[in-house]
């Protein structure tokens, strides 16, 4: 086991430091970052020279690249482009949100994934396998930003109409509240964790429902129901353990990307996580806040991959580490 | 059984706890008279709280963190400038051009230390220190010397006149605290925070920074060292909402009190929405088409009477009115490059070119331009078939392109719309390497800054425009301190640039300032200045 985990780690290094250089000298290609600052009559030149010399930006992609490393290894990350503000604290600031709102989101969607899927499997064709299958199809299609401004009309006039405030439509808090866990911090991230489920319970719904129908249909279900076990004690026992081998697997690979940020859901929100930071530095054309998101949202990845594959071996024993 | 009647208690406290949370815990829904709490929806955070350095010196850093360093003169709606933190006017001498000011007695910085003559210096150092990476320099590296005078009086000294001196430490961000500042490293001191020396909060103005939760919400509070008016409001917590959808549900909700958005169609809703109020002016952003004048441009725009024909093929006052006829129906199309429609100095110098294909056809005729079996004129050989880009994914503008497509069309000039994303477009049109382009530029209120544009090789003149006439009138205007005489001089330059058409002005954006009508005393100002401008006469009526 140990042996496979640190090969894995290992292989993940080349893999690092080709993306990192293939985002880094992309994003860098596409223009001067200081263009837009460059088209304001009234910002210094000095200015402009300053940031050129401190980001080295007048050297080629690869020699930049090899100092963004530098900055990487031994500050952390730096500085972005225009602001001196150390990138690691902003990290430290979003990623907290972003894990509180997927951990929430993804606890959800397999708590209702499982539960609709295996009810939908031991009681195949009836209405309520159609109707939840219908309604995962309906949670593939629907559009994740058309889902929040519905939400959003939807608790708005609830509030206009009783006064009763259930859910806040945007932000992590109410002005004068910075509680983390609360009452407040639930109210306000209610909606973005239903929306950001509402994908992922249709997709364990089916996984969970095929995988349930395999395993129930299998020889050795069939012989635990002969020796007289009762339905539910050989469905949760023996039949839900082998049945949650591919959910498993994906919601450890979902959650390894979404530590990204689920950027449309966090955007809409107002929620400070991983996906606004990145999508608002990308478009700044900031490459050192980027590269920096890059590299945390690709090590959770990998991370999460390789529990994947460990909690795989765990739940099916026939699966050896070589 | 058990468990049914755990569920069911469980979810009873659930459901009580939100209410109880849901109706105490909005402050925006009920803001009391007495030192209310305001909660203002902003549309961008600061990048940074240190508004004078070029990376953090966008409107909304001026309009929250700003308000704490008012200026010594301030821009006032309609874009003129009167004393804030001074006693009356600057003194002012020609020969040589020198400036006087006395700061108010009462002006003092929230630590209690008074704002005196050597901070109004600090700040001119701070900002001419080449190692601090200020956003302008324009005005301040024309100042020789500085003499302090008393603690309260100074005067400074210029190597040559400054007509736009009024701009100099004004507006937000203008008087600089020496004493918090010195000896500090101006890049990166007030990143997160505009602590003084005592660790707290720093300011002179009516509001400073109480907290700072990045990403969330900035909260300021009522300054009792504020040498103005005392506001009467105790607290602003400014919520950032990024999202124009999610600032519109916020206001209709209640989450936020006021918000300053950006122009959109949602707005004309909450027109309709009872409890709130909207005032929109015509504010410091205007759109404009540029035409390429140079090596890379559309060979027929190099001539005036090309750039002439087609400020007749667009029709400019359905164009605003199709684009924001039901969010300010009163917008009237821009006719001036150097002067805004909300400012006494403005004249029409555009006011020429209504719709009109026959006068096209006219002008073009008289060329020896012929129409073709597809209505578009040809000149010697040229088909009058321009590109136009602006900046991809920006709605407004792209609408706006098709409704200029569809009008020069009917003119016989072809429009064919190249549009590529910002990063890409404004590099090609700062290398002059376009034929018409749409973009934006905002007005201090100062004529200053358009030298740089109209005039030949100006830093900004990307038109390959160069009229030295113009060129002349504008650097005598720069350089002109008699208010009269200058506007004269630029109005005089607006008319040459009003027959030659080097840029044709389409609309200022309109401004909206969507607020509760419980709140009071709220003025927009259109200009830089900002919403929060007038914030010491808020009330909750």
């Amino acid at each position: 086991m140990f042996t496979f985990i640190l090969r894995r780690l290992l292989y993940s290094i080349p893999v690092l430091v080709a993306a990192s250089f293939l985002i880094f000298a992309s994003v860098s290609a596409v223009g001067s970052p200081l263009q837009e600052l460059r088209l304001n009559p009234l910002i210094s030149e000095q200015t402009l020279q300053n940031i050129t010399e401190r980001k080295h930006l007048d050297e080629p992609i690869p020699v930049r690249y090899v100092y963004w490393v530098q900055d990487a290894l031994t500050d952390k990350f730096g500085t972005p482009l225009f602001v001196q503000t150390p990138i690691w604290d902003d990290l430290t600031r979003v990623i907290p949100h972003t894990l509180q709102l997927v951990i929430m989101a993804e606890l959800l969607a397999i708590l209702i994934g499982v539960l609709v899927g295996v009810y939908s499997a031991i009681r195949q064709y009836s209405i309520f396998d159609y109707s939840a299958t219908m309604a995962s199809f309906v949670g593939f299609a629907m559009p994740a930003f058309w889902l929040a401004l519905m939400l959003q009309i939807l608790f708005t006039e609830v509030f206009l109409n009783s006064g009763v405030r259930v859910f806040y439509t945007s932000g992590l808090n109410s002005s004068d509240n910075t509680c983390t866990f609360c009452v407040d911090r639930v109210q306000h991230l209610a909606i973005p964790v239903i929306v950001l489920s509402v994908l992922s319970i249709a997709q364990y719904t089916r996984y969970m429902r095929a995988s349930m129908l395999e395993v129930i249909n299998s020889d050795y279900i069939r012989t635990a129901r002969a020796k007289g076990l009762a339905e539910t004690r050989v469905t949760l026992r023996h039949a839900l353990r082998n049945a949650l081998v591919p959910v498993v697997t994906v919601s450890a690979l979902n959650f390894g990307g979404l530590i990204g940020g689920a950027i449309i859901t966090e955007t809409i929100f107002q929620l400070d996580g991983m996906g606004p930071y990145f999508i608002n530095n990308l478009l700044s054309q900031d490459v050192y806040p980027v590269m920096a998101w890059l590299m945390i949202t690709a090590t959770m990845i990998i991370i999460f991959n390789l529990i994947a594959d460990i909690l795989y071996g765990y739940l099916d024993p026939r699966i050896r580490y070589d | 059984m058990k468990l049914r009647r755990r569920t069911l208690l469980a979810g009873c406290t659930l459901v009580m706890t939100i209410l109880a949370g849901g109706l105490g815990g909005t402050i925006a829904a009920s803001p009391n008279q007495a030192g209310a709490t305001i909660v203002f929806g902003a549309e961008q955070e600061p990048p940074c709280l240190n508004g004078t350095l070029a990376g953090c010196n966008n409107t909304w850093t001026s309009w929250t963190v700003g308000i704490s360093f008012p200026g010594l003169y301030e821009v006032l709606p309609n874009g003129d400038l009167r004393p804030d933190m001074l006693e009356g006017e600057a003194k002012l001498t020609k020969k040589p051009f020198t400036l006087t000011y006395t700061i108010k007695k009462n002006a003092n910085w929230s630590d209690g230390r008074p704002v005196t003559a050597q901070d109004v210096v600090f700040t001119w150092q701070t900002i001419i220190n080449p190692k601090n990476d200020v956003a302008g320099r324009s005005g301040y590296e024309d100042i020789a010397r500085a003499k302090v005078i008393n603690s309260k009086t100074l005067k400074f000294t210029f190597k040559r006149p400054y007509a736009a001196w009024k701009l100099l430490f004004s507006g937000q961000f203008g008087v600089l605290p020496k004493h918090a500042l010195q000896g500090k490293d101006f890049n990166e001191i007030w990143n997160t925070n505009v602590n003084g020396p005592n660790g707290k909060p720093i300011g002179s103005g009516p509001f400073i920074v109480e907290s700072y939760t990045k990403g969330q919400a900035l909260t300021m509070v009522r300054n009792p060292r504020f040498y103005g008016k005392r506001p009467q409001i105790a607290k602003i917590v400014f919520r950032f909402i990024t999202n124009t959808d999610s600032e519109i549900q916020a206001i209709k909700g209640g989450e936020v009190d006021a918000i300053y958005p950006q122009p959109q169609l949602q707005l004309a809703e909450l027109k309709r929405t009872p409890g709130l109020k909207v005032l929109s002016n015509a504010g410091a952003t205007y759109e404009h088409i540029d035409f390429n004048a140079g090596k890379k441009g559309f060979q027929l725009a190099r001539a005036p009477w090309f750039r002439q024909a087609f400020a007749y093929s667009v029709d400019r006052t359905a164009l605003t009115k199709q684009l924001f006829g039901g969010l300010k129906a009163d917008l009237k199309p821009l006719h001036s490059l150097t002067y805004q429609n909300t400012q006494k100095q403005y004249q029409p110098h555009f006011a020429q070119y209504t719709y009109s294909p026959a006068k096209v056809a006219q002008i073009m005729q008289s060329k020896g331009c012929r129409k073709g079996d597809d209505g578009i004129f040809s000149c010697n050989g040229i088909r009058a078939s321009v590109k136009y880009g602006t900046t991809a994914g920006n709605k407004l503008r792209e609408l706006s392109q098709e409704i200029v497509q569809a009008q020069a069309k009917k003119a016989g000039i072809e429009v064919v719309i190249e549009n590529a994303p910002s990063r890409i477009l404004f590099p090609q049109i700062s290398n002059e390497d376009y034929q018409l382009a749409l973009f934006a530029w905002v007005g201090s209120g100062d004529p200053a800054g358009i030298t740089d544009i109209y005039s030949c090789g100006g830093e900004s003149n990307w038109m390959g425009y160069c009229s030295k006439r113009v060129t002349d009138l504008l650097k005598a205007a720069d350089a002109e301190l008699d208010p009269a005489k200058r506007v004269a001089l630029v109005n005089r330059a607006g008319k040459i640039l009003g027959l030659n058409v080097p840029s044709l002005p389409l609309y200022q954006k309109p401004t909206f300032l969507v607020y509760k009508s419980k709140l009071q005393g709220l003025v927009d100002n259109p200009t830089l200045a900002g919403p929060l401008w007038n914030v010491e006469e808020w009330r909750v009526g």
